[in-house]
């Protein structure tokens, strides 16, 4: 089992919510609202008059041989125009219930 | 839920919600009644009262006096100015626009109450008048007649007149010289002396002969018979029958002594329309009527009705006052129509793309059709003030669908789904939108708040553009974001652009001009004192220049149509007047091929009641109205042609003075007036000769006119009390029997067809025209004794004063002059000077007032206006800014509007008027909102961690789009406005004009100017919060 956590521009929600349906991902968790900047490139997204824009976070937990397919599905969702910005990151679960 | 999110989730509700706006709208349109302008109640109450017998001097003394110090004390007066005349007292009472004139009244009717006790004895009840829109004419008649003259009036009177007020919304018509048939018995006082007759004697004859009187009832078998006696003439010459006396034994019949002449009553008014014979009708509304609807029902009816009368009637139209409103209005509507077009051509322009300019452009009609449901819940019209307000709020609606419209469509070039691209754009900019709007508000608000007549004027304006401006902010956020994710879609990536797209064709366009703009505004950055000096510079410069600005208070509109009224030698036999009236019928005709119609009327009518209270009509007046052809057909305007009338009625000898008026009567005169005020007739009246020359000296002043008109010459006579005694006569008898031989003595009423006619008994003429005649009138004694007057008294010739007239409760002389070819502020300060160096004698008191107090008054009022935008402003822009300094940074741009106004006006050759300074006044909103636009964005790349100079010139690029777009659509809007030349254009393209001077100049000063000030009054870092905040945060500096 994998937790991936995928943090996307807001105006992405829609085709978040798509990737999780087309992959049959069924468990998730959504922040409508988060801030955040990119480490390297991207605009900060702080929902304040300097920097409007906002993310949105989704974790989801999944096994291991979707991971790479979900990845694969977010890199194309950035292609298509890399000012907007996602990004997911993979970490192992140690246990659940 | 956001209201945008709710939008773009349920566009059908969103859809239904604007689609119910749209049809309330276009309901209430239907039902708005069309003006010229707004509806004003204008604040004057007259209380007139008669103390016969008396006076000027005494009704001033006894009546006027006291009443006017009991009304002092009525709320809400602004002038009391009053007119005592022989017998009559007239009191003019004004009040505050809008005060309660229901209430106003009752506090006089308790001053009356108060009052009348101490009162004279014989004065009568006064009489409290209210003055009434609805008694101003919407349409007048002409109508001539040949064979038919004489029974002119009955025919009108059955076919016309009682048709016409079955019509809904007429208030009355009036018809004005109409011929009035009388039967005259006209005595030789000769025969009457040698038969032993007086005339009372034949004055009872016809009065006891001319009766039908029902005398009980006779039963007779079965039948129950009425008894009547008909002893009334059927036709007027069986009174030529009469006995009216016996001498020497035979019967005198009346035709002995008299003559029978059933006639048109005697010529004290003569009405001729185009020099031929007539009378004229007028057509009033009622109050709050729909003057266009009833004006175009009247001329209906009038169409129809025409066809029952006999066929030399003829009505012809000389004033529809309908014409120039519906004129004005179509024009101005065409007007608006221009300017929507120019709107989407800029918008257009910018935006490359035909939804897009479809979705912002949406807004216009939205906006514009929600603000006739607001004039038909307050009962407004549609009038020129709130057509204009649309105009001017039509550049303004697209603004703030621009702004969200344009971050909408950046998200969704970046690949984002329209539909979450209007949701989370929308919520980026939402905020910034309301406040820009709010500053428009805190301009338009106030105007809703401003008194007096200017107040009145424009409320609506303020309540229309700021509901409009409110309306399109809420469709910014509602409607525009929701077409936008049902219309606008994701580009296909790949696709050239076609050789003529905007993308090819303007973009490298909008691409250079931005390029240029940032390198001049960083070679402005590097000489910020230069930049700034000159624009100093700029600015006093036009202060220079608006000395050569005239002011004028309400422009002037020509309407087609100009009054004229010619004053001759006081006392003047009304057959005098008429010879003159017809040489200036004979100048009409010849010099001035524009008139259609004329209508003159000389003399007075002296039947004429309400009109007789008001206007000064006696027989020494003409009066003339003419009509002219529509503007686009003539060359001269009605201006012209008044100044060359005036020159003409020059050089007539007999007219002692004259006014000629042309263009709108609307708004009232345009007159300077000179009041003096002083006691003493004599110091005061040869002031006012000695200003009246004065003043007639200046170039430009016309229609110089003294309120206090000449003595009236009179006839007195003055009865020997001893002779009276001696005769067994007295005041009252000999009075009576002067009375009944000169005026005549209504003896009996001659009745035909259900009509009555006066049958008047009195001398001939030949017996009465002279003062000899006069003396030699016989007046029959108690003891039957003939005595002629002459016996008695003596005639005597005598100058009786002229009315006295009052204002503030002092006497007064009014000198008014009327500006011709220079303006109203020029006159005004010509007079002033005039009067400072005129000798003021001691106790005298001169003051300079008329429509050019109006105008000051109401320049104040903008001033005012001014002031508290100014404010509100400020307080807007601080809060939204959060700092004291941005707003006077961006506020810097007002006073070089107004260099652009002045400039615009100069060369334009406009007058300010109050219509161009309200126009000034509006800017400050408009200007200020682009500097925000601006100085919002540099903050923001300042805060995003731009250097200052460096954040002014992206910020520069980047924002000249949007300022240009905001600022071409309203100019464009208010192009046709400037630019309109027809009907009623006269009102609003001062507004145009100034709006687009001040605009444009400003503009560009927001450009340049706002940047260098900001890079003055800013400091590298200030913005920087972050670190102020952390420079505080010493926890981490370890070598502590």
């Amino acid at each position: 089992m994998k937790a991936v956590m995928i943090i996307f521009n807001q105006a992405n929600s829609e085709r978040v919510e798509f990737i999780f349906d087309r992959l049959k991902i069924n468990g998730f968790t959504w922040w409508s609202e988060v801030k955040g900047r990119g480490s390297e490139t991207g605009d900060p997204r702080m929902g304040t008059h300097t920097w409007p824009e906002l993310n949105s976070a989704a974790m989801t937990i999944i096994p291991d041989e979707k991971v790479d397919e979900l990845l694969d599905c977010v890199k194309k969702l950035d292609e298509i125009n890399k000012e907007v910005g996602v990004r997911a990151f993979v970490w192992n679960i140690e246990k659940s219930f | 839920m956001s209201i945008y999110k709710s939008a773009v989730n349920k566009p059908i509700t969103t859809f239904m919600i604007f689609t119910a706006a749209i049809v309330m709208g276009i309901y209430s349109l239907i039902y708005i009644p069309v003006d010229l302008y707004p509806e004003m109640e204008p604040p004057f109450i007259s209380v007139i009262t008669s103390y016969p017998g008396a006076n000027a001097s005494d009704i001033e003394t006894n009546v006027t006096r006291p009443m006017e110090d009991a009304f002092n004390r009525v709320d809400n007066l602004k002038e009391i100015t009053s007119v005592s005349s022989d017998n009559l007292s007239v009191i003019f009472l004004e009040f505050e626009w809008e005060s309660d004139l229901n209430e106003a009244s009752n506090d006089i009717r308790d001053a009356i109450d108060l009052l009348y006790d101490y009162l004279p004895e014989e004065v009568s009840r006064p009489t409290i008048f209210k003055f009434d829109m609805s008694m101003i004419p919407i349409v007048f008649y002409a109508i001539t007649a040949d064979e038919s003259y004489q029974g002119l009036s009955k025919i009108l009177e059955d076919r016309i007149i009682n048709p016409l007020n079955r019509i809904d919304g007429i208030g009355s018509v009036m018809l004005i010289g109409t011929p009035q048939r009388r039967i005259y018995v006209e005595a030789d006082p000769v025969r009457l002396d040698a038969y032993n007759l007086t005339l009372e004697q034949i004055g009872n004859v016809i009065r006891t002969e001319n009766i039908n009187m029902p005398s009980g009832n006779i039963r007779m078998g079965m039948m129950d018979y009425q008894l009547r006696i008909e002893g009334e003439v059927r036709e007027s010459y069986e009174l030529e029958n009469l006995v009216v006396g016996h001498f020497m034994g035979s019967s005198v019949y009346l035709r002995d002594v008299a003559q029978v002449r059933d006639t048109l009553r005697d010529l004290s008014l003569e009405s001729r329309i185009s020099g031929r014979q007539g009378v004229r009708m007028m057509v009033m509304k009622q109050s709050g009527a729909n003057t266009v609807r009833i004006a175009s029902d009247v001329k209906e009816a009038i169409e129809e009705l025409q066809q029952g009368l006999p066929p030399d009637i003829e009505i012809m139209e000389i004033i529809d006052t309908s014409v120039f409103i519906s004129d004005s209005i179509s024009n101005l509507s065409q007007t608006m129509l221009w300017a929507l077009f120019f709107v989407v051509l800029v918008v257009l322009f910018f935006l490359g793309k035909w939804r897009a300019t479809f979705i912002v452009v949406l807004t216009i009609p939205i906006s514009l059709i929600v603000s006739f449901i607001y004039l038909f819940i307050t009962g407004g019209s549609l009038n020129v003030i709130s057509l204009a307000s649309l105009s001017i709020a039509l550049g303004m609606v697209v603004d703030d669908a621009i702004v969200v419209l344009e971050n909408i469509s950046r998200h969704v070039e970046r690949g984002t789904s329209p539909r979450e691209a209007a949701i989370y754009a929308t919520n980026e900019v939402w905020l910034s939108v309301i406040v820009t709007t709010l500053v428009i508000v805190a301009v338009f608000f106030p105007l809703t708040l401003v008194g007096g007549m200017t107040g009145v004027l424009f409320r609506q304006l303020g309540w229309i553009v700021t509901i409009t401006v409110v309306t399109s902010t809420v469709a910014a956020i509602s409607l525009t974001p929701m077409m936008s994710s049902q219309l606008l879609d994701l580009r296909k990536k790949g696709v050239p652009d076609s050789r003529l797209s905007h993308a090819r064709l303007i973009n490298p366009l909008l691409k250079r001009m931005e390029g240029f703009y940032e390198s001049s505004l960083r070679v402005a950055l590097r000489n910020k004192r230069k930049v700034l000096v000159i624009a100093i510079a700029v600015f006093a410069g036009s202060l220079f220049i608006l000395n050569f600005v005239s002011t004028d208070f309400m422009p002037e509109t020509d309407e087609s149509r100009i009054n004229a009224e010619a004053e001759l030698t006081t006392g003047l036999r009304v057959e005098e007047t008429i010879k003159v009236a017809r040489e200036l019928e004979r100048i009409i005709e010849e010099r001035y091929p524009e008139v259609e119609l004329y209508a003159v009327s000389s003399g007075s009518d002296d039947e004429g009641g309400m009109a007789g209270l008001f206007g000064q009509g006696s027989s020494n007046m003409i009066d003339f109205v003419m009509r002219l052809s529509p503007i686009d057909q003539r060359e001269r305007s009605v201006w012209d042609i008044a100044d060359d009338l005036r020159r003409q009625m020059e050089q007539i000898p007999e007219i002692v003075e004259f006014s000629v008026t042309a263009g709108g009567g609307g708004m009232g005169d345009n007159s300077v007036d000179v009041e003096i005020f002083g006691y003493d007739f004599d110091v005061t009246t040869s002031l006012a000769r000695e200003l009246r020359e004065l003043i007639e000296a200046i170039p430009g002043a016309e229609d110089v006119q003294v309120s206090r008109k000449d003595e009236r010459p009179e006839l007195q006579i003055v009865l020997d009390r001893n002779k009276l005694a001696e005769n067994g006569l007295n005041t009252a008898m000999v009075s009576t029997a002067l009375r009944n031989r000169v005026a005549g003595m209504t003896a009996s009423l001659f009745r035909e067809e259900g009509e009555e006619y006066e049958i008047i008994v009195r001398y001939r003429e030949d017996f009465r025209n002279s003062v000899s005649d006069l003396e030699a009138i016989t007046i029959t004694n108690p003891m039957g004794n003939k005595i002629k007057l002459a016996e008695i008294g003596e005639v005597r010739e005598y100058w009786n004063p002229p009315n006295i007239e009052r204002k503030r409760r002092e006497r007064v002389v009014t000198i008014s002059a009327v500006p011709s070819g220079i303006s109203l502020g020029d006159l005004a300060s010509e007079i002033n000077s005039v009067v400072a160096s005129a000798e003021i004698p001691q106790g005298v008191m001169v003051n300079v007032g008329g429509a050019y107090e109006d105008m000051m008054e109401s320049f104040m009022d903008l001033g005012l206006l001014l002031l508290i935008s100014l404010i509100l402003v400020f307080l807007v822009m601080a809060s939204q800014f959060e700092s004291f300094v941005m707003p006077f940074v961006i506020m810097f741009s007002i006073p070089f509007s107004f260099t652009g106004v002045i400039l615009a006006l100069f060369i334009t050759n406009t007058t300010l008027s109050v219509i161009a300074g309200l126009g000034a006044v509006l800017l400050i909103g408009i200007v200020v909102k682009n500097g925000i636009v601006l100085i919002d964005y540099i903050n923001l790349m300042r805060d995003r961690g731009h250097t200052l100079n460096e954040a002014i010139a992206i910020s520069g690029r980047l924002r000249l789009r949007p300022v240009l777009m905001t600022a071409m659509t309203t100019i464009m809007a208010m192009l046709p406005l400037a630019l309109s030349r027809g009907e009623g254009s006269e009102i609003w393209s001062p507004m145009g004009i100034t709006l687009i001077g001040g605009l444009f100049f400003s503009t560009v000063v927001t450009l340049i100017l706002v940047p260098v000030v900001y890079g003055i009054f800013s400091r590298r870092g200030e913005r920087d919060k972050l670190q102020k905040v952390r420079n505080k945060f010493t926890f981490l500096n370890c070598d502590n």
